[in-house]
């Protein structure tokens, strides 16, 4: 048993290496996604109020690292971070990946998935509430989590939706 | 619409959007201040979003409610009069009011504005409801959530104002609009500053599984792991008292009354009303659907028996009930 947990632990270890290191790219794309974003649609971050320059840390669960969200001001970009690195930042969201993208898209109800105990949040309350209302509103896409426009756009998005109805038909046959 | 008006919540556009595309008949919202009792952080409409957005929902057969159901605060009653103006300029439909003052100054600067009365003024007897009328020129009272349907039944052989009824979403203990639970724990009452429970004054810690969540620095509750929570509010908060821990004022549950639709049309209510702006657009697209196809199989003479199950999974605490409408503790 103990044997098994320390490979499970090293096997973690090692994604976490392989994804860190893989971190400029990730952190160049989705962070240019989003400024781009911040220029198309300035409206969407006034929801932000106070929040707009706040740090959030997003954990998807069982994943190795975190995503550091400044939505706007001079750090504004997405850093991909160690699961338990514990900088500054105003607000940590923890959920499946699924969960957590069903809550960018607005495809998911966060009261539900607070009430179900799915996705765990703490620190600012208040600056989680500005945030997912800010969602809310924004009616974004996967494409847009990844800046992605035209053809590549609608496959993305497309391929979110199928992910999703085979997750629900799955649910229901289980 | 059919015979009984579905009218949904909407804390943004998207929502808005969502909830007519689902079925909604009317949807309801506000400004984004404290004028309205959904006074979240990033929630609500700008006046220009409320303008667009009503356009866009009149184009659809949509009809817009605009609540400025807060009570004014005295010498600053200002932002209340701004809302009632805001909403007049935007098409809205009908402003859901609980102020007196509100009321008054609604009915003398915009006459053509249809009034309805807010649950937050807790107008429970056909006499409260006949003042308003007469008073203001109310036409529709949304009841307060403490009667039984025959309760219900009674009062509407009693008045000409058309009825509204909450069937589903969060429940409140207290008698509506007068609650001080969450004013005595963070200085912030739903009533006045449009918040119940202020999130600033939240706070959810969670350990090996086990959540506590505060509000105000007062410790609500102790939730095991793999248990359903329920909003940090301190009437659904568990309170130990003579060595017994248990939910004092509410269990955290979720009312469902969509059982009850058909019980309600013959009682005479012209409205049912989904609770929930701050839910976003997944819940009402959900709800909003489910009760859209409910009520069209009573229109049919069917049962509603079928979509009753829809909605398992958005309730509070993972749990319904049927509320006062039933009033199994009596």
């Amino acid at each position: 048993m103990r044997t098994r947990h320390r490979l499970r632990a090293r096997r973690q270890g090692d994604a976490a290496e392989l994804l860190m290191a893989l971190r400029p790219p990730a952190e160049w794309v989705l962070s240019a996604a989003l400024r781009r974003l911040a220029r198309r649609r300035p409206e969407v971050f006034e929801r932000l109020g106070a929040f707009g320059e706040a740090a959030f840390v997003i954990v998807p669960d069982g994943s190795p690292v975190a995503f550091r969200l400044a939505p706007q001001g001079a750090s504004a970009g997405v850093q991909v971070r160690r699961r338990n690195d514990r900088s500054p930042s105003v607000a940590r969201i923890e959920g499946p990946l699924g969960a957590l993208l069903g809550l960018f898209d607005g495809s998911v109800d966060a009261d539900a998935a607070f009430f179900s105990r799915a996705i765990r949040v703490s620190g600012d309350i208040e600056a989680v509430m500005a945030l997912h209302n800010t969602l809310e509103a924004a009616d974004l896409t996967l494409a847009d989590l990844l800046g992605l426009s035209g053809p590549a756009s609608q496959m993305a998005n497309e391929a979110v939706r199928f992910a999703r109805t085979a997750a629900s038909a799955k649910a229901a046959w289980a | 619409m059919g015979s009984i008006e579905l009218v949904c919540p909407a804390g943004s556009p998207a929502m808005l959007r969502a909830a007519i595309e689902a079925g909604a008949d009317s949807v309801y919202c506000g400004l984004r201040d404290e004028t309205n009792a959904r006074n979240f952080p990033g929630l609500n409409f700008s006046p220009a979003e409320l303008k667009a957005a009503a356009a866009w929902a009149h184009d659809r057969g949509g009809k817009v409610l605009v609540a400025v159901n807060t009570f004014a605060r005295a010498g600053e009653v200002d932002a209340w009069r701004a809302s009632v103006d805001s909403a007049a300029a935007a098409g809205a439909d009908a402003i859901i009011v609980a102020d007196l003052g509100v009321l008054a100054y609604a009915q003398a600067q915009h006459p053509g504005l249809r009034l309805h009365l807010s649950v937050q003024a807790a107008a429970g007897s056909a006499e409260a409801i006949a003042f308003y009328a007469q008073a203001y020129g109310v036409k529709r009272v949304v009841l307060p959530r403490v009667l039984s349907a025959p309760e219900i039944a009674a009062l509407v052989r009693e008045t000409d104002v058309e009825v509204e009824a909450f069937v589903y979403g969060g429940l409140c203990v207290m008698a509506e609009g007068r609650c001080a639970l969450s004013s005595y724990a963070t200085g912030k009452s739903p009533n006045l500053a449009g918040v119940c429970s202020p999130p600033e004054a939240v706070s959810l810690e969670e350990t090996d599984g086990l959540l506590t969540p505060r509000l105000g620095g007062f410790m609500i509750d102790q939730v095991a792991p793999g248990t359903a929570a329920g909003y940090p509010t301190l009437c659904k908060g568990r309170f130990e008292a003579e060595g017994t821990a248990s939910h004092l004022f509410e269990d955290p549950t979720s009312l469902n009354a969509m059982a009850l639709l058909a019980e309600l049309r013959t009682a005479g209510v012209r409205a049912v009303k989904i609770e929930g702006r701050q839910r976003g657009k997944a819940y009402v697209a959900r709800v909003a659907g489910a009760f859209r196809a409910a009520l069209d199989a009573l229109d049919r003479g069917e049962t509603t028996a079928p979509y009753e199950a829809r909605l398992t999974g958005l309730a509070e605490g993972g749990r319904e009930t049927a509320g006062a409408y039933r009033k199994a503790w009596r």
